[in-house]
């Protein structure tokens, strides 16, 4: 017997993937068991909630936008499904489809105008498109017979989406669930998953990467809305019986968000660990406390909300995963380590980004002309204008204030121009938005204070920056092993960033850059705050990707990066350049010392 | 048809005077705290109740209770802030998010528990007194409530301007850094901020109560209305509030008068989205 059991494990049978097989048997065993209605129930609903708690936590958890009214696709699922079938006899199979895309058309219609703003709006759209909707269905009592309801008569029959047993829906329930969980975990290890979680540890970074971070948002809700909108479907085929007020009702919103928060927010499995947990409670609950006062559950809901946001942000997962991985090194064949893709030596690093420019030779590299800014009535870039050569290094330096950062933002997309050019490899990107744009055009950048993903690891960070480039998680992890390997960080490639210091983390943001193959790297004061020996290495570390044939154009306080550096420098002053030329020249130049020491020390 | 005309221009601005001294309190709060505060349509509900149950059990009529009502939610405010919004000043939009979306949950539930689900109001003797003049009729609690709210408006962004305290909050809202810097007493000022949105937000629900039933989801109404406000008249500007409150006022007149009554949600949410897309700092908003 053991020996069999050895054998299978030696042959690739792994706890890792066989548990969760058998976690998945044990569901599609569990509705067979009780013979009472009531537990039949607790076992549909939360199937039912975990495919919902799945759905906002692609938006909610994933994306980290906040929806309060999932309700609303919920509702219009219920609600299409129901008057198609009531009015045209259409089966409430198709009647679950056309309500998904009436769903998704209504999500796009509030992603669109909202994405591009601060997460608040979303919430507040969503919270009101919900409510408006449930006046809506309140107010064409023609249609919906408004508050009293919907009644759907009872025709049992596969054609009709109703059965007589509650077994059938608790498979469908549980079919809808593997389905939404399988994308979910898809989405989490693809590019698009890592898309969501850049976008939500920090937008600008992700933008900087050539993550479209709006048209992420939209798709992540747009799948989210299509799933809940089959949901609402499927309650109302359960129940066979809709009205506004439950329908439509913030607090089912908000139940989804304290599901998923309760199990794990952004996390694969969480939101099922958070449905399953919590449906048979909300089910006491309600029979429990119904009789006294219809609002106590939502009272306690409430209150755990606001005590688990603040003490417990990773829920049960959290907790559930301190054990799993222990738990299965005891099972059959857990001792073993995981078969997987063999680990990837540096090999040809940055051979693609060494690829001689296709821009015509007539025009220079990097071209920025009579480029000016102001912010109301402060001028920040005044006339400024500069060239970059093809392989050069060529240093920014200035005064606090003088605009350097100002240039930086306004030739990655950050910030609109009001007049000037910008040309690059001979071709005009002057005022192109957003970052992501900038980013696709092979021009890479780093940020003055750094902008780690910081629940991701450092691995991970490096492979949203390699995910510019490739569309396939595997080839985006042998790149960015390769840039680790690089700037030296290999050996955190498992850490979480944010557990860094700040010298690695700048490091690794200069690595995450790299990674989208940049021909021209901007970076925005990759030394400061480092001490000499990590100035000195962080120094090495730009030779060699100089070396590579990449151009760089750093803006720098410490004098002796930018004299070990740069071929040439330039030298703003309240956003104007005052100078240009080789390191030596400037630090003779006298309208140089003037803007960084005072007049009074020109003796 | 041009009386008629009138007559609605004039109910519109009556109405969004109530709309504007709601508003306000949640731009101020968002402004000055960068939170929003989900909850804020159910401390009108609170404050509606307040009203009523002050006139029911202690005969105070609901224009002098604000004299009650005013200080009373403002140290509510204070003390709600120091619980619950405080330690979560720093934290993720969705920890501030569902702070405030949990309270509003808890409050609502709470008045449905003790106060049941039943609509109730306060007849004063006054409550249908109207005024009429060459064919227009202004209902005079209405009238009065409005002058109040326009009150109330003027002194608080007198104050704003003026005082230390003021001026403390305005420099919050502009830039937390630099105002910590002067040496302003960051935690104190969003205090008092939040204590004077909540106040403001009190004060409309004791104006209201004469002329409006309250009921235990009345705020969910109320709250989307400020939310369409605060993102017309652009979510730092109060003078945008103001501006924003009338104008839904009167566009909410017109709509009923022309469209349907029951409609006025729907194209509150048009407004709201064509902002927006067209935009986003509403009215008077910076950028």
């Amino acid at each position: 017997m053991r020996s069999i059991v050895r054998n299978i494990s030696e042959n690739g049978l792994h706890p890792k993937i066989y548990f969760p097989f058998l976690l998945v048997v044990l569901m599609a065993i569990l509705p067979l068991i009780p013979q009472n209605p009531f537990y039949e129930d607790i076992i549909v609903s939360s199937f039912f909630y975990g495919t919902m708690a799945l759905a906002w936590n692609l938006v909610g958890g994933f994306a980290g936008q906040i929806s309060l009214g999932h309700t609303a696709f919920f509702g219009i699922g219920a609600y299409a499904s129901t008057l198609l079938y009531l009015h045209y006899d259409l089966s409430p199979w198709l009647g679950m489809l056309a309500g998904a895309v009436l769903s998704v058309l209504v999500a796009i219609g509030i992603g669109i105008p909202c994405f591009r703003l601060k997460s608040h709006f979303f919430a507040l759209a969503t919270i009101a498109i919900g409510e408006v909707l449930r006046y809506l269905a309140s107010y064409w009592r023609g249609l919906t017979q408004g508050g009293v309801g919907l009644l759907i008569p009872f025709k049992p029959g596969i054609e009709n989406f109703m059965f007589k047993s509650k077994l059938p829906y608790a498979y469908i329930a549980l079919a809808l669930m593997l389905v939404m969980l399988l994308i979910c975990y898809g989405i989490r290890n693809s590019r698009f998953g890592f898309h969501l979680i850049s976008l939500r540890e920090d937008q600008d970074a992700a933008e900087s990467l050539g993550v479209k971070t709006s048209r992420s948002k939209l798709a992540a809700l747009i799948i989210s809305a299509f799933f809940t909108s089959l949901s609402g479907t499927f309650y109302a085929q359960y129940l066979l019986f809709i009205d506004p007020s439950t329908l439509f009702s913030l607090g089912f919103s908000v139940e989804l968000a304290l599901f998923t928060i309760i199990g794990g927010l952004g996390t694969v499995t969480g939101p099922i660990l958070g449905a399953f947990m919590l449906t048979p409670l909300d089910v006491f609950l309600r029979a429990w406390l119904g009789g006294v006062s219809a609002g106590l559950n939502f009272i306690i809901y409430g209150l755990v909300l606001m005590v688990a946001v603040k003490y417990f942000p990773l829920g049960i997962f959290g907790w559930v995963k301190s054990w799993y991985d222990p738990f299965l090194r005891k099972l059959p064949g857990g001792r073993r380590p995981l078969k997987t893709e063999k680990a990837v030596l540096p090999s040809l690093v940055l051979a693609k980004a060494s690829n001689p420019a296709r821009g015509r030779e007539s025009s220079p590299f990097f071209e920025v002309q009579s480029l000016s800014k102001h912010f109301g009535g402060l001028v920040a870039v005044r006339d400024v204008s500069f060239q970059i050569q093809k392989g050069e290094i060529l240093g920014l330096i200035g005064p606090n204030g003088a605009g350097k950062t100002t240039i930086f933002n306004l030739v990655t997309g950050f910030i609109p121009p009001d007049s000037g050019r910008v040309a690059f490899q001979g071709e005009p990107i002057t005022g192109l938005r957003p970052p992501h744009q900038v980013c696709l055009k092979h021009i890479g950048r780093t940020f003055q204070v750094v902008k780690p993903f910081k629940d991701m690891t450092v691995l991970e960070n490096v492979m949203v920056g390699a995910f510019a480039r490739v569309h396939n998680a595997q080839e985006a992890g042998k790149l960015a092993l390769e840039i680790l390997a690089f700037i030296g960080l290999a050996k955190y490639q498992g850490s979480l960033a944010s557990s860094l210091t700040i010298a690695d983390r700048k490091r690794m943001e200069l690595g995450r850059a790299l990674a989208t193959q940049p021909k021209l790297l901007l970076l925005d004061e990759v030394v400061a705050g480092l001490n000499p020996k990590e100035t000195e290495e962080i120094i090495g570390i730009i030779k060699k990707i100089s070396h590579q044939g990449i151009t760089i154009f750093m803006i720098a306080h410490v004098m002796k990066a930018v004299m070990a550096l740069s071929h040439r420098v330039i030298v703003l002053h309240h956003g104007e350049k005052i100078a240009e030329g080789t390191p030596l020249e400037i630090s003779r130049d006298k309208r140089v010392i003037e803007a960084y020491l005072g007049e009074e020390y020109l003796a | 048809m041009e009386i008629t005309i009138l007559q609605l221009i004039i109910n519109g601005l009556l109405l969004g005077g109530m709309y504007a001294l709601i508003s306000i309190g949640l731009t101020l709060i968002f402004g000055v705290l960068e939170i929003v505060n989900f909850a804020h349509g159910e401390f009108l509900m609170l404050a509606m109740y307040a009203s009523y149950f002050l006139f029911q059990f202690y005969g105070i009529d609901p224009y002098l209770s604000l004299f009650i009502i005013l200080p009373l939610f403002f140290l509510i405010g204070i003390a709600v802030q120091r619980a619950t919004i405080q330690p979560i000043l720093n934290a993720p939009p969705l920890n501030q998010i569902f702070m405030t979306v949990g309270m509003s949950m808890v409050l609502q539930n709470v008045a449905l528990f003790f106060w049941t689900a039943d609509y109730r109001t306060v007849k004063t003797s006054y409550s249908a007194l109207t005024l009429k003049t060459e064919g227009l009729m202004i209902s005079l609690p209405r009238l009065v409530a409005f002058f109040l709210a326009m009150g109330l408006i003027a002194a608080l962004l007198i104050f704003l301007k003026r005082t230390y305290t003021g001026k403390a909050i305005r420099a919050l809202a502009q830039e937390r850094k630099a105002a910590m810097l002067m040496g302003i007493n960051v935690y104190r000022t969003y205090q008092i901020a939040f204590g004077i949105g909540i106040a403001c937000v009190g004060a409309a629900g004791a104006m209201l109560i004469p002329v409006y039933f309250v009921f235990p989801s009345v705020g969910a109404l109320f709250v989307l209305i400020a939310f369409v406000v605060v993102i017309l008249g652009g979510y730092n500007s109060l003078t945008g509030s103001l501006v924003g409150g009338l104008i839904i006022g009167v566009v909410e007149a017109f709509s009923g008068f022309f469209i349907s009554p029951h409609l006025k949600e729907a194209i509150y949410f048009v407004i709201f989205i064509l902002i927006l897309l067209f935009r986003p700092t509403g009215l008077f908003g910076r950028a």
